[in-house]
Parts: structure tokens; C-alpha cells; sequence
């Protein structure tokens, strides 16, 4: 055994390393590069905020993940915390209980991805077909409702249920945010289901190989609804969130471009978009890069409008990578 | 127009496919070309249509040499391969897929009303009647198949090649066929008529021309000739060889999967009884309903009829996970398209019919997965390095055992095996013959589909042959002998018939 490990050639090592763990090497050369330009980068008070400021799109993109190694995709997503955060912060409103916008969106979200997914399963349809529908048909019910305009978290309740977004767990003299533990926390949620349940290995089988999946006994059509739900309840968490950090919902363009920006985080994180292949580490490590490139930017000056085009960017760059590195195999 | 093939030799890497084989076809001929699985026939014809370049060899249209390099160039030379998976499109018209690439335009504006006429003007002389507006998806088998020969035919085809053109056909149908390929023979018109069914080649065609592994072997009239003599000549290799000649029939009396009058559109009435330690051989040509019988014994195809497991009835068309854990494993056909989980690891590959069928717990443990492997791959003697490497670093045979591990681990008491050396090197295919007979001596019980007759005459104590999704015979391992099978795949029951 140990021979054999010493006649591991040095090369193939570093190319494996290079092959399987291309998000760490990436990660670490964009981290030298922001703190060469940042020399507060390592503060905890900087750290602490890029998770923060990740939180969103990272739980998203987890949900996002599954949906991407099944072999489909979940375009629908930001139309989603628009109209689950919108409603919720009604239903908080109406009934004074963070915790019952949290069950209100997060089943609400699950019943939207549900729909999704089964269009998809049972309705053959293409999973960018069906969630572009989502998108818009959320979108507009959520505008209808706000009549265009914001939905706001009512006077009394500002103080304390902002505390989700900017509150924390104070230890001495440092704080950990509860966005970053939520983060975190639900990262590990799905580390877990991927790698270690039934659940996740059937969502790689079928993104793999939907036929020999089906003949080894996975049930297809359930492992196709469900990446749906679950990415679904992601957006209700989230929209709790979102409500939290402002307060608002502002129904034409809260959430805008989230499915985008979630996409690049998975495509950078390493998930090949054919589905199969990906590790959660690389979605948690891409959201992370993500928000580490477009702090770089800001810094740099670069307008947010140009948000779009960033994550427009990042997708080919990555996918285009992934692609070549398949080839050379 | 008469072409020759004169010393063609076709190798890919190692493999000889075709060694120094002359062929020759005259206008207003039909050739019967002959051949078991794997006996060059595709490859000569895909030579002479240029999908292949010989690596020996010439090829002479009228007397003067020809390279035919690509589909192109044969086409222009008037020469057609209809392949028997047709490349039609199905979305598109008639008229669209026979002009397909080859639009006649005006301008760059396509002139429909030119090719409409052109269209009918084929379909009048070979007396079909099909619209040029239709949509192909619409269309009969029997019309695409008539389709294809219209399309050589508008471009002036000589020489038209087909193999097995008649599968996906009713009697009647083939019976129209026929005619038209005659008619169109009085045209001069010549054809190249590849199938393994005996009475569809006495009647249609002239010629015989017999090809067994790689080299020809014979060719004549057909009017000369008898059907087992045919058949003998096809076959004719020397006696398989003996390691598996003293094989033990392990089989009790106990039943352990029972069929009983199972139908769908591509089978009818298949019964029979599986007992404990029994390898069963079920056999046929294409078209024959064996992949499909195997599918539905699994679940995994629609049908009627009952299946048993024991004395458990199981609920047809139940979801494949049913049929799973009563007991029922299918290694299936194809293991790139439909076995391997081509992203997967090897562990993973291995594991996730346990996982499937008895796992209960929450979490999967790496230490149980690991325990899972090292048992199969002792058992099975799979060369492996890291099962961590995706389960396409291993070799094809080495992938077959590993699907083969997956169904040991859950348990399955009856285990299918639809063609599982396909793409598996002769050394590989032996060692999983060798698996097969001690899985029955372990007391499981095995049907293997396949349509190699040296595979099922190794392994199977009993055979069943198929013949237009029909069982033909059921032969016992001391009667079993390739000539009958062949005949009764075919479609022969018995007597003899001679073209007079």
C-alpha cells in the first residue's frame, strides 16, 4: 500500500489536484489577489461580511446545486423571494411571528419548486421552459399584488426582526452573524444529503445517466421534483432573509438576477452543467468567490449596474474551462 | 452498372473485420448477403458505401477504379446504404427529408413545386402511395422503410443496400416491399439484401454470398441450394471448446420465477418456469422480442400478463424498485447507454442497488460501502485501482462486473443478463461465463438473452428461442445444437423448403 502511494507520480498528483480541486487552487489565488489589493481583507470584520453579504445567493445556490447535478435548471429562483418575500413579510405583518413567515415562505417555496418540478417530471418539459414560466408568472402575481411598488415590514416590528439580518452570536469581542451561521450551517445541511444519503447519490445518478438510473431502480420522476422543492424552500429561507436585511420587498426588482449569480457560484464551484459531477465545498467556495470578485470590482469602481454582465462573465469563463478540461481528458 | 469489390481488407487496430474478400454485383441483381453476428457483412457493405476506407483493396464500377472515400462520393456513383436504424427526420415532411441537404433551389429560395414534382413522379413509378406534405412521424415503419428506397431512387440509384430492412414489418407489408424491389429489379435496378430470415431471402432474392468471420466462404443461386445447407455454411466454425462442455446442471425442482402469458405489442403468450440453480438461454434474431421480454421481466416494459416470484404475484407494471426487491436483478444491454453510471465512482456504481433495495439508515457510511466493495471485488475478481476513479477507468469487462456486484449485494435470487459480453474482449467474456455457472451453483437462478450462439450454448441447461416475439422451441442442453436454432430463429419449423 505504501509503495503504491510512493509510485504515485508526482505529475499525475498534481494533475488530479489540478483536475478535482481546480475550485481550491482558484479560490486561493483569488484571496492572494484581494488581499494584495485589500490590506483589510484578513480583519474578521471583512470575513465576517463577505459571508454575510453571500449568505443569499449561497443558500440558493446550494438548492441550485442539486437542481444542476440532477441535469436540469432552476431559473425561476429570484421571481421566487421576490413573490415568497413580498407575501411573507404580509404574513408577518399580519401576525407579529417571524417564525410564521418562515413556515409560510418556506412551504410556500416548496409548493412553487413542487410545481416546478413536476411540470418538468410528469410534463416532459425542459427544465428551462418550465422554471422561465416560473419566473415570469411570479414575478407579475408578486407586482400585481404590490401594485409595482414595496411591500414594508410594519413599524413596530423593524427593530426586531431586523436582528436576523444584522444581529449575531456575540463570543468576547467578536460577533458571528447569524446570516454567516445560517450560511454555513445550511451548506452543511446539503455537504450532508449529497455525499452521504440515498437521496444524493440518486440525484448525481440521474443527472449522470437517466436510463441505467431508472434500470438500477431510481425513481426518476421523484428525484426530479424534489431538487425542485428543495431549491424552492432555499428561496423561502431566503426571502426571510431578504425581508430582514431591507426591510422591504420591492416587488418589481427585489431578487433581481439571483439565478444568474447562483448558476456562476455553482459553475465556478466546479458542478459540471450536464449534470453528475460536483462537490458542495465548490458551490460554498464559488459563492464565496463570487462575492470576493465583485468586492474587487466595487473597490475597482465598477458600477453594479454591471452586475449582470459579472455573473454573465463568470458562467462562460467557468463553463468554457470545464469544458476544455473534459476535452483534454 | 456492375460493380466489384476485389481483395478488401477492413482492420480496425488488432481486429481483422473483413480479410481479402471479393464481392460482385451485377445491374438487376439482388444478392442475399449472408452471415452471423459479427461476420463482416456491415463492414464490406459500409466499405462499399464509404463509410469506411479498406485498408486492402480496390473497388471497380463499371471496370474502372473507384475510391470511394466518403457517403458522397458513393452516392454519386449511384450507390445507396439503407441503414436499419432509417436516418429520417421525423418532425419534417416527406418532401423535406427526401430533399434533404440536397434542396433544389432557385436563388437560394427552395423551389418547392420542382421537387413536389419530382417527389410524385418516384412515387408513381414505384406505385407507393404516400403525400409529400405528410409528416415522417406520421408514417408507417413500412413507409419510411419505402421512403428511404424512394430517396436513392430520385438520385439515381443503382445500387441499393439494405440491411434488414424487413424487422419492423408485417407479413404484407414485406410481401409490398418485395414487389417493388422486383419491379424495380426489372429496371435494373440491383440490391444488396442483407437479413437472417431464410424465407424472405428465398423469395426475393438470386444470389447467395456467405461471409463467416471476416472471409467469404460461398455464393450461388439460391435455387441450388437448401436452407440447412445455408445454414451450416454460416456457421461452420469448429466445435466451442470444451471447458464448458461437462458443465453441471445445477436446477432443483423449485420454482422460482413464473411467467405466465405475457403479451405487449412485441411479444405474445411467453410462459415458462424458472427453477432454483436453472440457466436459462433466451434467444432470437433482432426483432425477435427477446431485449423487450427482458426489460418487462424487470419492469422496466410495459405488459400483460404474470409474473411470479415463488408464489408472489407481482403487480404488473409496478415501478422497477418492486420488482427489485422481490428479487429480480437485470444486468441490462448496452452497459455504456444503460447500465454504468458513467460520472460515478466505481464505489458508487457498486453500491447503489444495496442502497436501492435494503439500505435503512439515514447516513451512508464509508466504512460499510467500503466493505460492500472488497467483498464483490474478491468475489468477482474485479482489477481495480482506486474505486473513487470514475467507473469509466475501468476496462469493459471490469465495468460488467461491477454492475454484476451491484445486484449480488441486494440479494436477487433470479438474475437476468441481457447480452452481457457486448463490447467485452474474448478473455473478459469467458471469465464472466465462469460467473455466470457459479452464480447458479450458489443456487441463483439465471436467464441469459442473447443471440450468440457460442455464449448460450456454454452457460444454459435450458433455450428458448424466439421467433417474431413468439416462442418457437424450447430445447434442452443435450438437444441443443446450432443448426436448430438457427432454424427455428429464422422461422423454419421443421420440414425443409426448397425456392422450385
Amino acid at each position: 500500500m505504501i509503495k503504491n502511494i510512493k509510485e504515485i507520480n508526482i505529475k499525475t498528483l498534481a494533475k488530479k489536484v489540478v483536475q478535482d480541486y481546480s475550485y481550491w487552487l482558484s479560490f486561493v489565488l483569488l484571496v492572494i489577489i484581494a488581499a494584495s489589493m485589500n490590506p483589510f481583507f484578513f480583519t474578521w470584520n471583512n470575513i465576517t461580511n463577505i459571508f454575510v453579504q453571500s449568505a443569499m445567493i449561497g443558500i440558493i445556490a446550494m438548492g441550485m446545486s442539486m437542481v444542476i447535478s440532477a441535469g436540469q435548471i432552476d431559473i425561476s429562483v429570484g421571481s421566487q423571494v421576490a413573490l415568497l418575500g413580498g407575501f411573507g413579510i404580509q404574513v408577518l405583518n399580519a401576525t407579529n411571528s417571524p417564525w410564521i413567515m418562515l413556515i409560510f415562505c418556506v412551504l410556500g417555496g416548496a409548493i412553487i419548486g413542487t410545481v416546478n418540478g413536476l411540470l418538468v417530471s410528469k410534463g416532459h418539459m425542459p427544465a428551462m421552459v418550465a422554471t422561465l414560466a416560473m419566473q415570469t408568472t411570479c414575478r407579475s402575481i408578486i407586482n400585481f399584488y404590490g401594485q409595482g411598488g414595496p411591500f414594508t415590514v410594519k413599524r413596530e416590528l423593524y427593530d426586531s426582526f431586523r436582528q436576523i439580518a444584522v444581529g449575531g452570536i456575540e463570543i468576547g469581542s467578536i460577533k458571528i452573524p447569524f446570516m454567516m451561521i445560517i450560511f454555513i450551517v445550511v451548506s452543511i445541511i446539503f455537504a450532508i444529503i449529497m455525499k452521504r444519503t440515498k437521496l444524493g447519490k440518486h440525484i448525481y445518478a440521474v443527472g449522470s445517466n437517466e436510463t441505467s438510473a431508472r434500470l438500477a431502480g431510481i425513481n426518476v420522476d421523484f428525484v426530479k421534483t424534489i431538487v425542485f422543492t428543495i431549491t424552492g424552500m432555499c428561496c423561502g429561507l431566503t426571502a426571510v432573509l431578504y425581508a430582514s436585511r431591507l426591510t422591504a420587498v420591492a416587488s418589481a426588482n427585489a431578487a433581481f438576477g439571483y439565478e444568474m449569480e447562483a448558476i456562476a457560484a455553482v459553475a465556478i464551484g466546479g458542478t459540471a452543467m450536464t449534470g453528475g459531477k460536483g462537490k458542495i465545498t465548490g458551490t460554498f467556495l464559488g459563492v464565496l468567490m463570487f462575492k470576493i470578485i465583485s468586492n474587487i470590482l466595487t473597490s475597482a469602481d465598477v458600477s453594479s449596474f454591471l452586475n449582470g454582465a459579472i455573473s454573465g462573465t463568470i458562467i462562460v469563463v467557468a463553463v468554457l474551462l470545464q469544458n476544455f478540461q473534459n476535452k483534454k481528458k | 452498372m456492375l460493380v466489384e469489390m476485389k481483395g478488401i481488407t477492413k482492420e480496425f487496430g488488432p481486429v481483422v473485420a473483413v480479410n481479402n474478400v471479393d464481392f460482385k454485383i451485377e445491374s438487376g441483381q439482388i444478392i442475399g448477403l449472408l452471415g452471423e453476428n459479427g461476420a463482416g457483412k456491415s463492414t464490406l457493405m459500409n466499405v462499399l458505401a464509404g463509410t469506411f476506407l479498406p485498408t486492402k483493396g480496390e473497388v471497380f464500377i463499371d471496370g474502372k477504379k473507384k475510391v470511394i472515400n466518403n457517403a458522397q462520393i458513393a452516392k454519386e456513383c449511384g450507390i445507396r446504404f439503407i441503414h436499419q436504424e432509417l436516418n429520417l427526420c421525423n418532425d419534417l415532411s416527406v418532401l423535406e427529408n427526401m430533399f434533404l441537404a440536397q434542396e433544389i433551389t432557385n436563388k437560394g429560395i427552395t423551389n418547392t413545386k420542382e421537387m413536389n414534382r419530382l417527389c410524385t413522379e418516384v412515387f408513381e413509378r414505384m406505385n407507393v402511395n404516400i403525400h409529400p406534405n405528410e409528416n415522417v412521424g406520421n408514417l408507417q415503419a413500412a413507409d419510411k422503410q419505402l421512403l428511404e428506397i424512394a430517396k436513392s431512387l430520385l438520385f439515381k440509384s443503382e445500387l441499393i443496400i439494405m440491411d434488414e430492412p424487413t424487422t419492423a414489418l408485417s407479413t404484407n407489408e414485406i410481401e409490398n416491399l418485395f414487389n417493388i424491389m422486383r419491379q424495380l429489379q426489372s429496371e435494373n435496378v440491383s440490391f444488396i439484401f442483407i437479413s437472417h430470415k431464410m424465407p424472405e431471402l428465398f423469395a426475393v432474392c438470386d444470389n447467395y454470398y456467405i461471409m463467416r468471420d471476416g472471409t467469404y466462404v460461398a455464393n450461388g443461386k439460391f435455387k441450388d441450394i437448401k436452407e440447412s445447407e445455408i445454414t451450416k455454411l454460416m456457421i461452420g466454425r469448429s466445435l466451442a471448446d470444451d471447458s464448458f462442455a461437462n458443465k453441471i446442471d445445477y436446477s432443483c425442482d423449485e420454482v422460482v420465477l413464473s411467467v405466465k402469458d405475457l403479451n405487449s405489442e412485441l411479444f405474445h403468450n411467453i410462459s415458462f418456469d424458472l427453477h432454483k440453480g436453472e440457466i436459462l438461454a433466451i434467444t432470437g434474431l433482432q426483432g425477435s422480442g427477446k431485449e423487450a421480454i427482458a426489460d418487462a421481466l424487470f419492469g422496466a416494459e410495459k405488459y400483460t400478463g404474470e409474473i411470479r416470484i415463488g408464489n408472489e404475484l407481482i403487480k404488473s407494471n409496478s415501478k422497477i424498485i418492486k420488482y427489485m426487491k422481490k428479487g429480480i436483478a437485470l444486468v441490462p444491454r448496452m452497459r455504456k447507454e444503460r447500465g454504468i453510471l458513467n460520472d460515478l465512482s466505481i464505489y458508487d456504481n457498486l453500491s447503489i442497488g444495496f442502497i436501492n433495495t435494503k439500505f435503512k439508515k439515514l447516513l451512508i457510511s464509508s466504512k460499510e460501502e467500503n466493505a460492500r466493495f472488497d467483498r464483490q471485488k474478491k468475489a468477482m475478481r474485479i482489477k481495480v485501482g482506486n474505486p473513487n476513479n470514475p467507473i469509466t477507468s475501468l476496462s469493459g469487462g471490469n465495468q460488467q462486473k461491477v454492475i454484476l456486484g451491484r445486484w449480488l449485494e441486494t440479494d436477487a435470487k433470479v438474475m437476468l443478463f441481457d447480452n452481457p459480453t457486448q463490447g467485452i474482449d474474448v478473455g473478459a467474456k469467458f471469465e464472466i461465463y465462469h460467473l455466470i455457472l457459479e452464480l447458479a451453483k450458489r443456487g441463483k437462478s439465471i436467464i441469459v438473452f442473447s443471440a450468440e450462439y457460442p455464449e448460450i450454448s456454454k452457460v444454459c441447461d435450458n433455450c428458448i428461442v424466439l421467433y417474431k416475439g413468439e416462442i418457437a422451441a424450447n430445447i434442452k442442453r443435450d438437444k441443443l445444437n446450432e443448426v436448430d436454432v438457427m432454424k427455428y430463429s429464422t422461422g423454419l419449423t421443421g420440414e425443409e423448403k426448397t425456392n422450385d
